[in-house]
């Protein structure tokens, strides 16, 4: 047997001894269901439990590749969620195919290490189930759910909970969503061109009509951009359900212990983010047990418990959702890796932690923080705040010496469809995400400063660098007159770009960079603006992180 | 019945052999014949030539809108009906001086590798078919490391023609 082997059975023990025991509870509850159905008590508050349970199986054993588990799970969950629609059917006979259902999971599970096959078994359940489920097409006559219940046979998936539930292949919604797109950048084309008319012609009644119908359209269109964002969306458990299995494994093979605490679940995110966050949160989890926690000998020598717990959180706030990585372990040691930018040549003024958040963030930098303060098997800090921001987001990193780090992702909650301000520098355009705009001031109420050659301006009390947009975009010449100021922030950097014109704000569809254009500094991507042309996205975070002499 | 199924499906494997094998014999027929069908094109003042099949369309050139701190060789992006493209300055790959556009510039789009890009050319002259022997290796002389996207010469009475493979051309990294 092979090291793969070995590592595969040892999941498998590992999946046996988590689902056993919810299969066959679930076996239990749908018995006694039985019994209380049987009797005329038509009461369905265990429901929601046993398709707790059952979802659970079912994750588990899609992540396991078990196809016959996890399609009995899912079948007996559509019974669950039957029966707690339709009291007709909470029968003794549903309840008994339930149950019947749960003792074939659990003799499934049992046999998984065994024998991956006894899909003809699974089959011969969910088709009995199907057929069940199936019934309220010919009783109640709908032909729209009868429809729509036989475009989901021929889609080869188990039949739906509810007769509203429609399955959709995702790339179809993510189809919809970029034609929308489209057609939220050409409305603020048709917007572009009544402001042109407008100026021009003035005054007409029809102007206003005009004007009042594009607005209209505008806002349907932005209705349109919500409710499909919401269909699109999927809880986080869908993402993070593996974790606390996989940390704890991680941190036995590290000889280390510990444990992840997870809140906040069933917090949304669109299916397109959620399907790229996977591999970033185990980066970071990785890194916490590998770098950041200690021996259980040192932590007790340092008066820490043995066991050193994770936390993954995630709350949503606003148009975003905010999730925190954090552990209890040491923290990043701040000198080493000063020490090492600076051996790189990555030359630093001081070395307060805005600095820090900059560098361990800094692509040429990963190597060099795996060799200070790591034991050499880090996985680039780089790479995960590079897909983080591919999604739109952002990652900071709050850094207590000795007592632990957090890493602070705020994700967007859309992903097709970015408000931003568009602006001009030397007669270019460029896009910035408003997301991280936190003010634009005239730059002839608010007067520069000279600072150790650098510009610098007060902002709401406080000093902050100001760069020249035009210098940052490796424009030479002689640059136009900048007369705005745009204050970037995130979380506590802060910096000011001088930029020429406002041009206004805009909703703009995301086109990733051709690979050809390699990986430009401050531009995130492109796209098109309403009169056609191609404009750059600027990257805030790029602009706040990088330290370019400008 | 287990000795029946497999000679059949034996069968039905040397039939598909037989209809692979059927290409080659088809291909060695045609050599006298064989020809490249090329789009031609100028930069600085000299012609070069590009498989047609590689060609989407020719374009006139618009906005190029440049992209900050993007390689050289990358002129900037354009908007092809909705779809933002890479337009590569083959003048810069040829490590000729960049020129300034004019009425006779055109952008040859082209799909390599399943990405469509644009390449910027001085003027689009022809589509021609000339006959595969007339195409000579270039004199090594003339080559440079930089140059290995050449891939020979055609020459056509007082033309000389240079071969390139485009998809080495745009996707080699300098």
């Amino acid at each position: 047997m092979t090291n793969g082997d070995n590592a595969f059975s040892e999941l498998i023990q590992d999946y046996i001894v988590e689902c056993l025991p919810l299969a066959e509870q679930a076996a239990d509850g749908f018995l006694q269901l039985e019994a209380r159905w049987g009797a005329g008590d038509l009461t369905d508050d265990r429901l929601e439990t046993l398709k707790a349970l059952l979802h659970t199986v079912k994750g588990n054993s899609a992540m396991m590749g078990l196809p016959a588990m996890q399609q009995v799970a899912h079948s007996l969950e559509d019974l669950c969620s039957l029966a707690g629609i339709k009291p007709e059917f909470r029968t003794r006979q549903v309840a008994d195919l339930a149950a019947q259902g749960s003792s074939l999971l659990c003799e499934l599970i049992r046999a998984a290490a065994a024998n991956r096959g006894h899909g003809d078994l699974a089959i011969g359940f969910t088709t009995q189930v199907t057929k069940l489920v199936a019934i309220p097409e010919t009783t109640t006559g709908a032909a729209a759910a009868s429809d729509q219940r036989q475009g989901e046979r021929r889609g080869g998936t188990a039949p739906a909970a509810a007769d509203n539930v429609v399955r959709v292949d995702f790339r179809r919604l993510d189809a919809m969503l970029e034609i929308l797109g489209e057609g939220l950048v050409e409305g603020a084309a048709v917007r572009e061109s009544y402001q042109r008319l407008a100026r021009r012609v003035g005054g007409a009644t029809e102007l206003a009509e005009l004007d009042r119908t594009i607005t209209a359209l505008q806002k349907t269109l932005r209705r349109l951009e919500a409710a499909l964002m919401n269909v699109r969306l999927l809880p986080l458990r869908t993402v993070v359900g593996r974790f606390p299995r996989l940390v704890r494994d991680l941190a036995r093979s590290e000889r280390k212990s510990a444990r992840l605490v997870i809140t906040g679940v069933d917090t949304t995110l669109d299916k397109a983010i959620l399907d790229q966050l996977g591999q970033p949160l185990v980066h970071l989890l990785s890194n916490a047990i590998v770098h950041g926690v200690e021996t259980p000998e040192e932590r007790e020598r340092l008066g820490k418990p043995a066991e050193a717990t994770l936390e993954l959180n995630a709350t949503p706030i606003a148009n975003r959702v905010l999730i925190r990585v954090s552990d209890d372990g040491r923290g990043l040691d701040e000198k080493k890796i000063l020490a090492k930018a600076a051996a790189m040549g990555i030359g630093l003024r001081t070395a307060g932690p805005e600095q820090l958040q900059s560098l361990i963030f800094f692509p040429g930098l990963t190597t060099a923080e795996q060799v200070s303060s790591l034991a050499g098997r880090g996985i680039g800090l780089d790479v995960v705040a590079t897909s983080i921001h591919a999604l739109g987001g952002t990652i900071a990193v709050e850094n207590r010496p000795g007592y632990g780090v957090t890493f602070v992702l705020s994700l967007p909650l859309t992903v097709a469809v970015m408000r931003s301000l568009i602006i001009e520098v030397d007669r270019e355009r460029y896009v910035l995400p408003l997301d991280h705009v936190a003010e634009t001031v005239r730059t002839d109420t608010e007067p520069l400063h000279r600072m150790n050659q650098h510009d610098v301006a007060v902002w709401r009390g406080e000093v902050i660098h100001v760069a020249d947009a035009g210098r940052l975009l490796g424009l030479h010449g002689h640059p136009s007159p900048r007369r705005f100021c745009i204050v970037l922030s995130s979380g506590t950097r802060q910096r000011g770009i001088l930029v020429d014109r406002l041009i206004g704000h805009q909703d703009i569809v995301v086109k990733s960079l051709d690979p050809s254009l390699g990986r430009p500094g401050v531009i995130s991507g492109t796209t098109i603006l309403g009169d056609g042309r191609v404009a750059c996205i600027l990257d805030p975070l790029r602009i706040l992180e990088h330290k370019i002499p400008a | 019945m287990s000795a029946d199924p497999a000679p059949r499906a034996e069968n039905r494997l040397v039939e598909f052999a037989d209809k692979l094998g059927g290409g080659p014999v088809n291909r060695t027929a045609e050599p006298a014949m064989a020809q490249l069908h090329l789009v031609t094109f100028l930069l600085e003042r000299e012609e070069f030539g590009i498989a047609i099949d590689q060609v989407c369309e020719v374009i006139g050139v618009n906005e190029v809108t440049r992209v900050p701190h993007a390689p050289a060789h990358v002129r900037g992006v354009i908007n092809l009906r909705g779809r933002v493209l890479a337009v590569f300055d083959l003048r810069a790959r040829m490590g000729l001086p960049s020129g300034s556009v004019t009425p006779k510039s055109r952008i040859i789009v082209v799909e390599v590798q399943e990405r469509m890009l644009g390449c910027l050319v001085d003027a689009v002259i022809q589509v021609l078919k000339v006959p595969a022997a007339a195409a000579a290796a270039a004199p090594r002389e003339a080559l440079s490391p930089t140059t290995d996207f050449i891939t020979g010469v055609v020459r056509l009475n007082s033309r000389l023609i240079v071969l390139l493979d485009l998809e080495k051309a745009v996707l080699t990294r300098d």
